[in-house]
């Protein structure tokens, strides 16, 4: 079975244009205008015969009444038909029927104005209505030629009766017998309502066409403006791109500066190392003391020189492409690892409080793990007798790591400029870049969290107390 | 059961090489090299070492490309790997093969005897 079979072509309904909206709209409510006509005409016959006794023949009228219904009925159907949308062309078809309904009203008036009397019939300016209708429907030649028609029409009948070809109608009681071969009077009704027609045409055409004009114009603005914006958006989606392009390219550079400044670096240390594990041979104390400042200085210059680098790679973005989901106490976990040693050799407790369900968020694992290498790093650092305590505290919201200290604690002032990049505690050795705690606050920001230290600690009133918290849902990072 | 272990070192830096080759020769072991990565597979295959020191970040074929080709070869695929990074190398690239270990360089040479020595033990127990 094809799908042709299932919706035929004819029943295809859609959408219509504005242009098509308009003129099936008017086609419904000429439609619908005729029926009122076909009442009012009924009705004026009655009032004209019954009320004011004027003397003329009925049956002639009610039977073109009877034809106006008719035809109207199949006018109906058709506009109900093109309202619907079914079929295509609805412009042509609209326009087709509008023109048959003009002509055919025109001569079923011209039928009722002989029957009624002919030039004697006030009525005779109905014309007029269809002029009107014809200058709103059509295209202005058209309503010309319609206007021309209908007086045509018109003047021919009123001729016929006036060289006797054809019986006049008298409305006996209102007007003589006489009126309609009096010539001024034929000539002069005849002249006044070609002006008022080709008047009429002129004006509705006119303001009609304005009309069309004008929604073209409007529409046409409205394509003017929607190209510009979806010139604006091609721009700027062009520009997003560019500049994601700019960042990979730069992110690209830095590691291959990372990696040129470095190897030199590691190198030269390592030609230390070798010297001073005394695999070239025995060296003097003095040797050995400056090899060991120089292996030193390296690994400063080289902490320093991969911190510089993290700073635009976690300015540029570069975090949110390493995150995914994580577990926290892992990354506390991880992080410690190497830090044990260094705590027992300064023989200070190190102690670990996790949570029993590790809480999961969606983070930078390893970014993670140095901040929290950072935090206790520096709390060992600063710490010579005592506890240093990493706690980590599950919310709702969000979760967090406290990691405090008996330490030598920060002084007031300096706690606001903590961490700025390159800052140095006032009080402490100048151990250290100043970049650890800058470095961290990007981090731990770039997960949306935040990060802040108080000294002394609340609880233990001694040292200072590091915390950062990160919030559970991460939807925006991304 | 062999006398002197071979051990592979894949790394550009020629200095580096020469550096780990002293020290490790000190210890007795043979030591075979390689400055990129292609090369690197060429020798493993050819001397099917013991032991597989391999720099991640090195022009040619760089660790991770060799570490594709090195699993898919089942004569060399089973041979212990020892990757060495950098100070910064975004580790987040999950590696082909699971890697022995992460070594960050720079290795003092004590240091790098006694892994290699740990993995070389660790290596034969498995084997």
């Amino acid at each position: 079975m094809k799908i042709d079979n299932v919706i035929p072509k004819e029943q295809a309904v859609r959408d219509h244009t504005p242009e098509e909206r308009a003129l099936v709209l008017r086609l419904g409510v000429y439609v619908n205008m005729r029926w009122l006509i076909v009442l009012m005409i009924v009705f004026a016959t009655l009032i004209s015969s019954r009320v004011f006794h004027i003397g003329f023949s009925t049956l002639p009228v009610y039977i073109i009444c009877a034809i106006i219904a008719s035809y109207n009925l199949i006018f109906v159907r058709q506009a109900r038909s093109l309202e619907a949308g079914k079929g295509g062309q609805v412009i042509e078809r609209a326009q087709l029927s509008g023109n048959i309904q003009i002509v055919l009203d025109l001569l079923m008036l011209t039928a009722l104005i002989h029957f009624t009397g002919g030039i004697e019939n006030p009525f005779i300016f109905f014309y007029l209505a269809h002029t009107i209708a014809a200058s709103i429907l059509l295209p202005q030649r058209r309503a010309y030629a319609l206007a021309t028609l209908a007086l045509l029409a018109i003047t021919l009948l009123v001729l016929l009766e006036y060289y006797g070809v054809i019986p006049h109608v008298n409305l006996v009681g209102f007007v003589l017998d006489t009126r309609y071969k009096d010539t001024s009077r034929v000539v002069g009704v005849l002249v006044a309502l070609a002006t008022l027609v080709y008047g009429c045409t002129y004006v509705i055409t006119a303001v009609s066409g304005e009309l069309r004009r004008r929604q073209k114009e409007m529409v046409k603005l409205k394509d003017q403006v929607l190209e510009k914006r979806t010139m604006e958006l091609e721009q700027a989606s062009s520009e997003v791109a560019k500049l994601e392009q700019e960042r990979r390219s730069f992110v690209r550079f830095l590691g291959v500066v990372a990696h040129d400044l470095q190897s030199p670096l590691v190198a030269t240390q390592s030609f230390l190392s070798y010297i001073l594990d005394g695999f070239t041979g025995q060296i003097t104390d003095g040797q050995k003391d400056l090899l060991e400042r120089g292996v030193r200085r390296i690994d400063g210059l080289l902490t320093l020189i991969t911190d510089l680098l993290d700073i635009p790679r976690i300015e540029t973005g570069q975090i949110a492409r390493e995150m995914r989901e994580i577990s926290l106490n892992e990354v506390v976990k991880r992080s410690l690892e190497g830090l044990d040693n260094v705590a027992k050799q300064k023989e200070l407790t190190l102690k670990v409080e996790l949570p029993e369900s590790s809480p999961k968020i969606i983070g930078a694992s390893r970014r993670l793990q140095q901040v929290v290498t950072n935090l206790v790093g520096n709390a060992i650092n600063y710490t010579n007798e005592g506890m240093v305590l990493v706690r980590v505290y599950d919310n709702e919201n969000e979760v967090g790591v406290w990691v405090t200290d008996t330490g030598i604690g920060i002084l007031p002032e300096d706690l606001p400029r903590l961490f700025n990049d390159f800052f140095r505690g006032s009080n402490a050795g100048a151990k250290g870049t100043g970049l650890g705690l800058s470095i961290s606050k990007r981090i731990v920001e770039a997960h949306g969290g935040k990060i802040w230290a108080e000294s002394p600690d609340p609880e233990t009133k001694k040292g200072s107390r590091f915390t950062f918290t990160i919030p559970k849902k991460q939807t925006a990072a991304r | 059961m062999k006398q002197k272990p071979k051990i592979l070192v894949v790394d550009d830096d020629v200095d580096l090489v020469a550096v780990m080759k002293g020290t490790l020769e000190s210890k007795a072991y043979e030591v075979i090299t390689a400055y990129n990565g292609k090369d690197g597979l060429d020798k493993a295959k050819k001397e099917k070492p013991d032991l597989i020191l391999l720099d991640i970040m090195m022009p040619v074929m760089d660790g991770f490309n060799f570490a594709e080709q090195f699993v898919k070869d089942p004569s060399i695929a089973k041979i212990p790997v020892l990757a060495l990074t950098s100070f910064s190398d975004s580790l987040g690239q999950p590696f082909p093969f699971q890697v022995s270990e992460y070594l960050r360089k720079p290795l003092k040479p004590k240091e790098l005897i006694a892994k290699v020595e740990e993995h070389l033990k660790r290596g034969g127990s498995q084997t």
